[in-house]
């Protein structure tokens, strides 16, 4: 039997890793001068227009990871329909960033903005399809993909009852959601009229609540694999649902109670969170490849480990 | 005066001097008592002589069993050979604690690479787990294929 090159073949979630740390120090970086200036100047909008590249650019990368993972799994194969799920909610989170960022910004790449003024009907349906796409579409896409491995996971033995953390963690969560609701529900009462982009982002809380309980259980099915590469496939979407949640808390929570560049957390967010979850597939890729050296021929292995670096 | 059991070995092998020889002689056609027990000593080295021959005799069964051992000890080596290398693949793909998931407690090897095959069939996809089941195949006695039959 081989010994495998765990080095050379996890190359992509270490540049992922790489890009993350990076950016979140620059980030933190610059909220940290802002600070220190007193917020003097503004640097939210700013940061809009600087978050868009790298984020749709990860989420491109996820959905393009994502996609070479579903090829090894053929029709009829039992994760097939949870990748293609993945792969589908990837693709709505680079439709959420490609909307959100690029079309719904004030920077030069924008297309709307070069032939003539965009309509604002135009643009409030790109928000609005950005929203729904980015929220409940892509959450539910992700809840029914962890539906579908919990219950693989839970045939082979792979199940653990969650520890009181972790349902404090959902409570938090689903107490979040409540709040929202009952926000929205006293609003509406005092007779303020909720936007299509409200109803959007509330839609996406239930499905957001149902995914927190399928992490708790699929974060206590990984701690029974060990840290194999597969195990890190199935962490890193704990940790990206977890960000999700705790990115939606915070950002609700922040305006409350502190003074903050808003645009700079929430681009932060989305950027970790699309991150993490791009990290699922590219530890997946990993272990395919690992197994894919490990049965091709001797001879062939510093060929096919070299092509694998590149 | 009788002679010694080892005199009369030694006369019935021909071993005793010429001296010697001619006094037992004398001495056997006097006395019945030992001309028996002369008898009793040639006899016990005729079957003694004749011992090999029936070993020889049933040696294709003694052969067949080493054989037989040898290759049930072959098998049970190659098995146990087997079953470190699907626990290092399961070790190596999902980590080490899957391996007491997937492995219960006296679990024969067959058993084993059957539920290795499935969890790396479902978590890798088909070629993946081929080519992983191949890997811990991979040099191994070829005992071990008769498992994996």
């Amino acid at each position: 039997m081989r010994q495998i090159d765990g080095g050379g073949h996890c190359i992509v979630p270490r540049r992922i890793m790489v890009c993350l740390g990076a950016y979140l120090m620059v980030d933190l970086l610059a909220v940290y001068l802002w600070s220190s200036a007193g917020s003097a100047f503004s640097i939210q909008t700013p940061s809009d227009n600087t978050a868009t590249l790298p984020l749709t650019a990860m989420a491109g990368l996820g959905l393009w990871l994502c996609l070479r993972v579903l090829r090894a799994f053929p029709a009829g194969a039992p994760l097939r329909r949870a990748w293609s799920l993945i792969a589908f909610a990837a693709a709505a989170q680079l439709v959420w960033g490609v909307l959100s960022q690029l079309f719904d910004s004030n920077w030069v790449l924008n297309s709307l903005l070069w032939t003539a003024s965009a309509p604002s009907t135009l643009l409030g349906h790109i928000r609005l399809g950005a929203l729904i796409a980015g929220g409940p579409v892509r959450l539910a896409a992700l809840a029914g993909a962890l539906f579908a491995v919990l219950r693989t996971l839970r045939k082979f033995g792979f199940w653990g009852r969650p520890r009181a953390t972790d349902w404090a963690m959902c409570g938090i969560v689903c107490l979040f959601a409540l709040c929202r609701f009952a926000e929205a529900l006293a609003a509406y009462f005092a007779g303020a009229q909720m936007s299509m982009e409200e109803w959007a982002s509330l839609a996406g809380l239930p499905i957001l609540c149902m995914l927190f309980v399928e992490a708790i259980f699929l974060g206590q099915a990984v701690i029974r694999m060990g840290s194999g590469p597969v195990s890190k496939c199935w962490s890193a979407f704990v940790w990206g649902i977890f960000s999700i949640g705790f990115a939606d808390v915070a950002l609700w929570l922040i305006p409350h109670y502190c003074r903050s560049p808003l645009g700079m957390v929430e681009s932060l967010a989305g950027f970790v969170t699309t991150a993490v979850f791009a990290l699922g597939p590219a530890y997946q890729l990993t272990a395919q490849r690992w197994a894919r050296t490990a049965g091709a021929p001797q001879e062939n292995l510093a060929t096919h480990a070299s092509a694998v670096a590149r | 005066m009788h002679p010694s059991i080892a005199a009369l070995i030694a006369f019935s092998d021909g071993e005793a001097n010429a001296k010697q020889s001619r006094r037992i002689a004398t001495h056997l056609s006097r006395c019945e008592n030992c001309s028996d027990r002369l008898l009793l000593v040639r006899s016990e080295k005729d079957e003694l002589s004749a011992g090999p021959a029936i070993t020889v005799r049933h040696s294709r069964k003694g052969l067949d069993g080493v054989l037989a051992a040898m290759s049930n000890w072959r098998k049970g080596s190659a098995a146990s050979e087997l079953r470190v290398r699907l626990r290092e693949q399961i070790e190596m793909y999902f980590g080490s604690q899957a391996v007491m998931v997937v492995e219960r407690p006296g679990m024969p090897a067959e058993e084993l690479l059957g539920r290795t095959s499935e969890l790396l069939e479902v978590f890798l996809g088909p070629a993946g787990a081929e080519s992983a089941i191949d890997d811990a195949f991979g040099g191994l006695h070829p005992g071990a294929s008769e498992v994996r039959r």
